[in-house]
């Protein structure tokens, strides 16, 4: 009987230990902070231009180029090489963190191409890479909006 | 026991010394490519045979390895495509097979194993980079043990000039193992590397002659380009005494053909035109211009080919391909 008054309260104690245990632990929510959408309107123009790597903005004059993002679309001013050679509406693959851009000039088939968007002392970069002429042939455009 | 050892001190001492010798010998030397039979030229479209002979000795025991085998060729050939090559031996016969691009070398740091041998051995001698390391291993693995030497002739058959070009190329080859890489150490050189040597000629066919051996008189950059590419045009005076010889700026005389049957000419001394010296002295001048605006084609329209001159800054004084009255001539293409 003694054994069996011991038992009983050693397992009536281990029901309270696991009874504190399920209860001591409250999920909490966490609510992620939401990313803002990537907003890349306004007017930007080429700050460094490489072809294969080799740098060409000292030897292109690409001051008078730029590419002017609205809403949903674009417009070329002063045409380089560029992905597209007309205006045309653009959209980002995803709106919060978007490594993809892509170009639907008037009338073409949409072209894609890798997209990043660095914060470069302070200032937002748009860094595009395309090959508007051979496909081996690849060149990488950083965009920093005009003032 | 004693006198054994006396012994070989005393008579055989030499003897014993160049066995020493020549079993250092015969372990430090790692891979060799000891020749190559390549013939001189062939026509387009023509396979080709090779054979790289190669010898391997064994630097102490290990492996087993797979032989690496790289071969430099232009890239216009597809070589990838269009080569086979087979490996015959002592030790057994089989196939090389085209290294995937996901096998990255051992202390390559990371590249692949086409760029690892372009960053170990560049272009082979070759004056224009439109040339290709292709990565090839045996489809078995060989042993390190026991002394063996492996003597293996690696057996080439390429078909040459799929882009239809005439040319002059220096064909490179290279060898390795997949245990090694292009190392040295205490052991040896893991590598053997031939390149640069006498110029193999394509004929036959009815695109440009391209000259990866000569230095030319200009040169496009990149070599493979179309009108919708920034184009850089090199005038390197330092071939040939031209008659541009001590100008301080030389122009662009161009005529552009188009899809459409047009011609459209641009000969003018300005700076649209102007080829800048890249240093006072160096006798080099370059112009980097986007042809499709250069020519100022119709958005219908492109360019296939461009013939050029380069002048004064008169016009008068002409110079054409070869330091002749022949204009220079390059065609859009890719291929």
């Amino acid at each position: 009987m003694k054994y069996n008054y011991k038992a009983k309260r050693i397992y009536l104690a281990l029901v309270a230990v696991v009874m504190l245990a399920a209860t001591s632990c409250k999920t909490e929510k966490i609510v992620p902070g939401s990313e803002a959408p990537k907003n890349i309107a306004g007017n930007w123009r080429v700050i460094k231009a490489t072809r294969n790597g080799t740098d060409l903005t000292s030897i292109i004059d690409f001051s008078q180029f730029r590419i002017n993002f609205t809403d949903k679309g674009y417009s070329l001013v002063n045409k380089l090489p560029f992905l597209v050679s007309k205006d045309g509406a653009f959209t980002l693959d995803d709106p919060q963190y978007p490594y993809k851009i892509t170009f639907t000039a008037t009338g073409d088939k949409p072209v894609s191409t890798p997209f990043t968007y660095p914060i470069v002392n302070g200032k937002r970069q748009l860094s595009i890479t395309f090959s508007p002429g051979c496909a081996n042939n690849t060149y990488v455009y950083v965009l920093e909006k005009a003032n | 026991m004693r006198s054994y050892l006396l012994h070989i001190k005393g008579k055989n001492l030499w003897k014993l010394c160049a066995l020493v010798v020549l079993g250092i010998a015969l372990a430090c030397c790692g891979e060799q490519i000891t020749s190559v039979d390549q013939p001189a030229t062939a026509t387009v479209g023509a396979v080709v045979p090779i054979t790289v002979h190669c010898d391997i000795p064994t630097a102490g025991d290990g492996g087993p390895d797979y032989l690496i085998f790289g071969f430099l060729v232009p890239k216009g050939w597809k070589a990838a495509q269009n080569t086979t090559i087979t490996y015959t031996s002592k030790q057994g016969n089989g196939n090389m097979t085209l290294i995937p691009d996901g096998t990255l070398p051992k202390n390559g740091g990371g590249l692949t194993w086409p760029a690892y041998m372009k960053k170990m051995f560049g272009n082979g001698g070759n004056l224009i980079d439109d040339v290709e390391w292709v990565a090839y291993q045996t489809d078995k693995a060989y042993s390190h043990t026991g002394g063996v030497e492996f003597i293996v002739d690696l057996n080439i058959k390429t078909k040459v000039g799929a882009d239809n070009n005439n040319m002059l190329v220096k064909l490179g080859y290279t060898i390795t193992d997949s245990g090694n890489g292009f190392t040295s150490d205490g052991n040896g050189t893991y590598y053997s590397v031939l390149t640069g040597m006498n110029c193999f000629e394509v004929t036959g066919g009815t695109g440009d002659l391209v000259d990866f051996c000569n230095p030319q008189l200009t040169t496009i950059d990149p070599p493979k380009s179309l009108d919708n590419d920034f184009v850089t045009l090199t005038f390197d005076g330092t071939v040939t005494d031209t008659h541009l010889k001590g100008e301080s700026e030389v122009y662009l005389c161009a005529t552009a053909y188009t899809s459409d049957g047009k011609t459209i000419i641009v000969c003018e001394q300005t700076t649209k035109t102007m080829l800048k010296q890249t240093t006072a002295t160096s006798k080099k001048y370059q112009l980097t211009f986007w042809p499709r605006s250069f020519f100022n084609v119709g958005d219908t329209q492109t360019i296939t080919r461009m013939e050029y001159y380069l002048t004064d800054k008169t016009g008068k004084t002409k110079v054409g391909y070869g330091n002749t009255d022949a204009p220079f001539t390059y065609t859009f293409k890719c291929g």
